[in-house]
């Protein structure tokens, strides 16, 4: 049984990037087996890759929903504990119960938002992963995991393309 | 009679303009933009550390030192008394609630609009922000006077079953200001992580520890870029709404009231203006001085952006004009007794003089110089434009808050505000806002250079007839 290795293979620029994502699907290799790695955001639609799902637009929507819950008990529910009478206005007021909703329910989303990056990108990771450092100068990197048997035809093919570098994945700490 | 077109001159001049002025048309490998931001982090003059020193005894003695003299005497060394109970410090909070808000108009609608030339200046404008809410804070603290009863502001049910009452725009207040700083503080976070791991790769020793702490493991995959973004937008979107909200509850402080002056309908809209007013003539100023001082950004704010920014500062100026005069008809209209005193009082008074150097700092000044072009362009001359519509801005407030607080319904307790620590006091958050920004600009890149690549990628030059044009793609 081959074994199976993990490559990182750079690019300088986008256009062999593709190349080389057409090349490894040709090659047998499959979209789950490869990452895009890079120093800016590259749509799926520029690389042809598949849509990444992302969870953050739900916790958002969660997050707001959780927020106005909260708004809710502090606006309608608190004034019917501890009763406070202000001038002629109803105990639950309109405008100000909207004013402590818009905030709290902003506040949720907001906070839901930021921490659904966290919870969908798995950070804070310190763990030793597979990067190099050309990344953050603008490179873009494809990270692969192939067969053993596999290694000679699809380097001498990457390279063709215009791979500037393709090297065992090594796992190092950021 | 036969009509002929003729080239204008502008229009020769434009046609000549070299492309590469602009910095979206001037593109540079990214590692050399890294090492660019990187270095002018880590170069530091013997000037800055003369500054920072002096800032920071500054800070020591008027902010520090005055505030535990405060509270150690009480409120009675503030000028704050009957009947102006809210001074300077009242003063300081709009301030610079109001210039915190720029920090978000400049990110965030102009990221929603897809403005291009806010690429290189956001990360400037969001620090602004979150260290513009610190003073604002700091500053309702002082006006608190027992600061350390601070919590009871906290919705919870305390032991006098007691709860802040709801109805209150002071609590609104709480809830809006603490939301708006959570919201932009992660606002500015997040576009921050990838340069952040910009500059774990490139840095040893401690700051090697602080940015692989604060990069949390962020390496640019694709799952990490499409969750970045997401986050993003939403955050571009729904914090506009929050920054509009929280100027306009600040003004219900003041419009909720039935006070001669405060009382107004249009004082949401007006609040919001004039925070934007005097925030973005800030954001200008904040760019002037890092350009001028800090290494190799004079690559990335070029006289494009002080163009911009001098539009915009118009454009503002204008909105709050527009703003100002509607309320005073308003008011003047109105025939209410105490309102037509307060508004002669604001002429006439003793204070008259800064009624009409507001209108010369926020109206006169902008509108006689930010038509022009060259004056927009000139980073020194908007830098003086800046800080005048800043102070105009500031005595706004002041008249706003303790002035129009001298006049009310009852003439017997009439009496001009005179301050006393709080002036100490000012200087302090002033000098503790500029000290902190200074720090955070040599641990920060204040640069977003993966912005600015992904800019300079999307921009290129197009033939059309016989002129060249600048192109933007929609790379989203």
């Amino acid at each position: 049984m081959s074994e199976i290795k993990t490559l990182l293979a750079l690019f300088a620029d986008i256009d062999p990037a593709v190349q080389a994502i057409d090349q490894l699907r040709e090659q047998g290799v499959s979209d789950e087996q490869m990452t895009v790695i890079s120093g800016i955001p590259l749509t799926e639609a520029m690389l042809g890759r598949p849509r990444v799902w992302s969870n953050v637009p739900r916790l958002a929507l969660g997050g707001a929903v959780a927020g106005m819950l909260i708004g809710i008990f502090l606006a309608v529910v608190v004034p019917n504990l501890y009763p406070i009478q202000v001038g002629r206005q109803a105990l639950i007021a309109g405008a100000p119960t909207v004013v402590v909703l818009f905030e709290m329910t902003m506040l949720g989303m907001l906070v839901s938002t930021f921490l659904g990056v966290f919870l969908d990108s798995h950070f804070p990771s310190y763990r030793p992963k597979e990067y190099i450092e050309e990344i953050s100068d603008g490179k873009i990197a494809i990270l692969f995991s192939i067969p053993d048997e596999k290694e000679t035809v699809i380097t001498s093919a990457l390279n063709g393309i215009g791979a500037q570098s393709i090297t065992p994945a090594e796992r190092r700490q950021l | 009679m036969v009509a002929t077109a003729k080239p204008l001159e502008h229009t020769l001049l434009e046609e000549h303009e070299d492309p590469r002025q602009h910095l979206m048309l001037d593109p540079k490998p990214r590692g050399e933009m890294n090492a660019m931001v990187m270095d002018s982090m880590h170069t530091t003059s013997w000037k800055f550390w003369v500054v920072a020193i002096l800032l920071g005894l500054v800070v020591l003695l008027c902010l520090f030192g005055a505030w535990g003299y405060l509270i150690a005497e009480g409120l009675g060394v503030a000028g704050v008394n009957r009947p102006s109970y809210w001074g300077i410090f009242l003063v300081n909070t709009v301030f610079w609630i109001g210039i915190s808000h720029a920090g978000t108009f400049v990110s965030a609608l102009l990221r929603v609009f897809k403005a291009e030339f806010r690429r290189p200046f956001t990360r400037a404008a969001e620090l602004m922000t979150t260290f513009g809410l610190i003073q604002a804070g700091l500053s309702i603290f002082m006006h608190m006077g027992r600061v350390w009863l601070s919590y009871w502001l906290m919705p919870y049910p305390n032991e006098r079953s007691l709860w802040p009452n709801f109805h209150s725009p002071l609590s609104w207040d709480f809830l809006a200001i603490n939301t708006y700083l959570l919201a932009s503080t992660m606002y500015l976070f997040l576009p921050l992580i990838p340069d952040l791991a910009m500059a774990r790769d490139r840095s040893k020793g401690w700051r090697k520890v602080f940015y692989r702490l604060l990069a949390l493991g962020f390496r640019g995959t694709e799952g990490e870029w499409t969750h970045l973004r997401t986050a993003m937008n939403i955050f571009a979107f729904a914090i506009i709404p929050v920054m509009f909200s929280v100027h306009t509850i600040v003004s219900w402080d003041f419009a909720a009231a039935t006070r001669p002056g405060w009382s107004s309908t249009i004082f949401g809209p007006y609040f919001v203006v004039g925070a934007l007013q005097s925030g973005i003539a800030a954001v200008a100023m904040v760019l002037v001085v890092i350009r001028a001082t800090m290494k190799n950004m004079k690559y990335f704010l070029r006289p494009e952006h002080f163009d911009a920014m001098g539009k915009l500062m118009l454009i503002v100026s204008m909105t709050w004009s527009y703003f100002f005069f509607n309320d005073y008809m308003v008011q003047w209209y109105g025939g209410d007794k105490f309102t037509q005193m307060l508004l002669e009082f604001h002429e006439k008074g003793p204070m008259g003089w800064m009624w009409f150097a507001m209108l010369i700092c926020n109206v006169a000044v902008p509108f006689l110089t930010l038509w022009n072009k060259k004056i927009r362009r000139t980073p020194g001359l908007l830098f003086t434009i800046g800080l005048i519509i800043n102070i105009g801005m500031w005595f706004e407030r002041y008249i706003i808050i303790p002035i129009s607080l001298t006049i009310n319904r009852m003439p017997f307790t009439w009496k001009l505000y005179k301050p006393g620590i709080e002036i100490l006091l000012s200087i302090g958050t002033l000098s503790f806002f500029i000290l902190i920004y200074m720090i955070a600009s040599r641990l920060i890149p204040l640069v977003p250079v993966w912005e600015v690549q992904e800019g300079q990628m999307a921009h290129g030059l197009r033939k059309v007839g016989k002129a060249v044009v600048k192109t933007v793609s929609d790379l989203e």
